[in-house]
């Protein structure tokens, strides 16, 4: 791979700092539904990726013009001591379908060109607003994946030498959060709640819950964050099965194709051996009557195997269901664990 | 902002568009927050204060503003002069305009709490940039120096032409009420940052989805304690008792729907089923998925 560090550890962690985490939320939440991309920048420390700040791209430009912006911004980043250093890329997803060509496409890219130390960062729009639990993954292509995807052919016996299954395809890192000491001050400072008693607004109708809200949100910025006890199931995992079944679909799709493949595969075969046979059979005859033998190994300009179709979009989508999932049994946990809490604050 | 000489009481000029008496608010997105700090952490050598200007959105009727994002813009402050890196506020503000159109200059910020004559300079600057609206100047006491404020000294001002000449630099700066305002994606953001300020080397890993919910759980528990154990110190006398307090106590608890036994045995089963039916589907998506590629690689 080119361009890597000679004295750059492999990585096992990555260190976001609290200002990417708010603008990387901010900037996905602005452009709700639309997917949106943006760049990350920092420094490799000792295995751990420290991001330090991040920017993101115009969504609507073509190459030519987001490599101008990226390097405006770079230009101007630089101006005021920010790091320069690219280390990797965001995207903001939806309930999980962020596994397609493009993405591997993009991170390819970035970790050939760039550094073998890019990653690639997914934030979960709607998993974070339906749960109350923000969801950042941070994702890097596997070597295998990489040099498989060098000689772009994916048939299956290359897949089998490179031992790539679907869950080697992405190597998963964990993030931690890092804030420097004046955040942490400001932290504190924000932390304090103050609510007058007596200007506390009655519970008694269901319509004044609006206001109860607000007051919370005035008054403790940091009040815990109790969304994550919704007991509403119904729209995530309607959401979420409907995706499955498209993915499911679109699996069947390949697999027709795989298999129209072999089957055709199957026919050319069967008329090599009717056509070798027939040449054997001519062959005697000729040796009988003293003639010269005809080739038999014209069979190869005659026939031709159809080439194998690439079962790298299977492979991706093995992997996007596989995600959805594990989403789905990732949710039934807590979910059942609030069933049962609610049960026994009725007895 | 043209400045009246007619008078010499301070007073706001009718044609900016904001009337004196009209409230004026500003709300301001948590990550101006972090950005202004984590620019002040990178100045160079020798600069006391950075600046920047502030993005956002103005309501309609001009009488709040709230502010979204931010970036930095460099500047020299000597004893004679200041001087502002123009082009690069330009470039800066362009690029910001192609991911996102909404947001305009809505003023500048600076770090530190003192309002000198050079910030009025700034002010008049950005105030041209502004027109016909008054400029937002923000304000954070980075030097932690003034002592009991919330939120590191935030304060926001619009300035007023004061005295009689209308030389640019005779303003005063009133300050507007202001407040930090998040969403709902944010707060999850702001909360594992807000668990990293408790940990020695300020850091925090994000959560799985059954840690958070089994820390919610234990704050409700928390808040719950302390709920009854208020009531019990009233009950005994050693507390005051407050009525506003009972009361909302009192509605709280009512809030919660008591479903009669057989009904909520019913929802309960039902919803119940749902879940682990999906979940038997998702497990046995699961296992195919892993039987087909054994299958794959052993052809």
């Amino acid at each position: 791979m080119a361009t890597s560090l000679p004295s750059s550890e492999p990585l096992h962690t990555v260190q976001l700092d609290g200002l990417v985490v708010l603008k990387i939320i901010k900037h996905c939440r602005e452009s709700y539904p639309v997917d949106v991309t943006g760049q990350l920048l920092g420094l490799d420390v000792d295995g751990v990726l420290e991001v330090t700040n991040c920017f993101p791209f115009p969504s609507s430009d073509d190459d030519e013009a987001s490599a101008q912006y990226q390097l405006d911004m770079m230009r101007c980043l630089r101006e005021v001591n920010v790091d320069n250093n690219t280390v990797g890329w965001y995207r903001s997803a939806h309930l999980g379908n962020f596994m397609d060509l493009n993405l591997i496409d993009t991170q390819y890219n970035y970790q050939n060109s760039l550094s073998a130390q890019s990653v690639v960062i997914i934030h979960d729009v709607s998993k974070s607003a339906a749960q109350g639990n923000l969801s950042l993954r941070a994702f890097r292509l596997t070597e295998a994946f990489m040099k498989a995807y060098e000689k772009k052919t994916f048939t299956t016996e290359s897949m089998i030498k490179n031992k790539l299954t679907l869950s080697n395809i992405f190597d998963e890192l964990p993030i931690q959060v890092h804030n420097s000491h004046l955040v942490t001050a400001l932290l504190h400072d924000l932390d304090s709640p103050v609510a007058d008693a007596n200007r506390l607004p009655s519970l008694t109708t269901f319509t004044s819950t609006q206001k109860t809200a607000t007051l919370a949100e005035d008054n403790a910025p940091l009040a815990p964050n109790l969304e994550v006890l919704d007991l509403e199931l119904d729209p995530f995992m309607q959401k979420n099965l409907e995706n499955l079944l498209d993915c499911a679909d679109a699996q069947q799709q390949e697999h027709n194709n795989y298999q129209y493949w072999q089957r055709s595969v199957a026919r050319e075969q069967t008329k090599i051996q009717a056509w070798l046979t027939k040449r054997k059979q001519e062959n005697a005859q000729r040796a009988q009557n003293g003639q010269s033998l005809l080739p038999e190994d014209e069979v190869n300009s005659l026939f031709k195997l159809p080439t194998e179709p690439s079962r790298l979009e299977s492979m991706l989508l093995n992997a996007q269901i596989h995600n959805f999932t594990k989403q789905l049994n990732q949710f039934a946990g807590p979910s059942l664990g609030r069933l049962y809490s609610v049960q026994e604050l009725q007895k | 902002m043209p400045l009246s000489t007619k008078s010499s009481t301070l007073h706001l000029t009718s044609t900016s568009g904001v009337p004196a008496f009209r409230p004026f608010t500003c709300v301001i997105n948590p990550v101006v927050l972090f950005s202004i700090l984590d620019h002040y952490l990178r100045r160079n050598e020798g600069q006391e204060r950075v600046i920047g200007t502030l993005l956002g959105v103005r309501s309609d009727d001009g009488t709040e503003v709230e502010i979204r994002n931010c970036f930095n813009v460099p500047h020299q402050e000597n004893d004679s002069e200041v001087a502002v890196d123009m082009e690069h506020h330009r470039a800066m503000f362009e690029l910001h305009q192609r991911v996102n159109p909404k947001e305009v200059i809505v003023g500048w910020y600076a770090t530190g709490s003192q309002l000198n004559s050079y910030s009025a300079l700034i002010q008049d600057f950005y105030s041209s940039e502004v027109a016909p609206f008054q400029a937002v100047h923000l304000t954070m006491d980075t030097d932690l120096a003034v002592k009991g404020t919330q939120t590191m000294g935030l304060q926001t001002h619009i300035s007023a032409p004061v005295g009689v000449s209308a030389k640019s630099g005779n303003c005063m700066f009133l300050p507007v009420p202001c407040e930090v305002r998040y969403f709902d994606a944010e707060r999850s953001g702001l909360e594992i940052l807000a668990t990293a300020k408790d940990s020695d080397e300020r850091t925090a890993s994000l959560l799985s989805d059954m840690d958070h919910l089994e820390i919610a759980i234990a704050k409700v528990q928390e808040m719950l304690e302390r709920v009854s154990q208020y009531v019990q110190q009233v009950l005994n006398g050693k507390e005051p008792a407050n009525n506003a307090i009972g009361r909302y106590i009192m509605d709280s608890v009512s809030v919660v729907p008591k479903v009669d036994a057989t009904s909520f045995e019913k929802m309960f089963n039902s919803h119940l089923q749902d879940l682990l039916m999906v979940v038997y589907l998702a497990n046995m998506t699961r296992t195919q998925l892993s039987v087909a590629e054994r299958l794959n690689t052993l052809v």
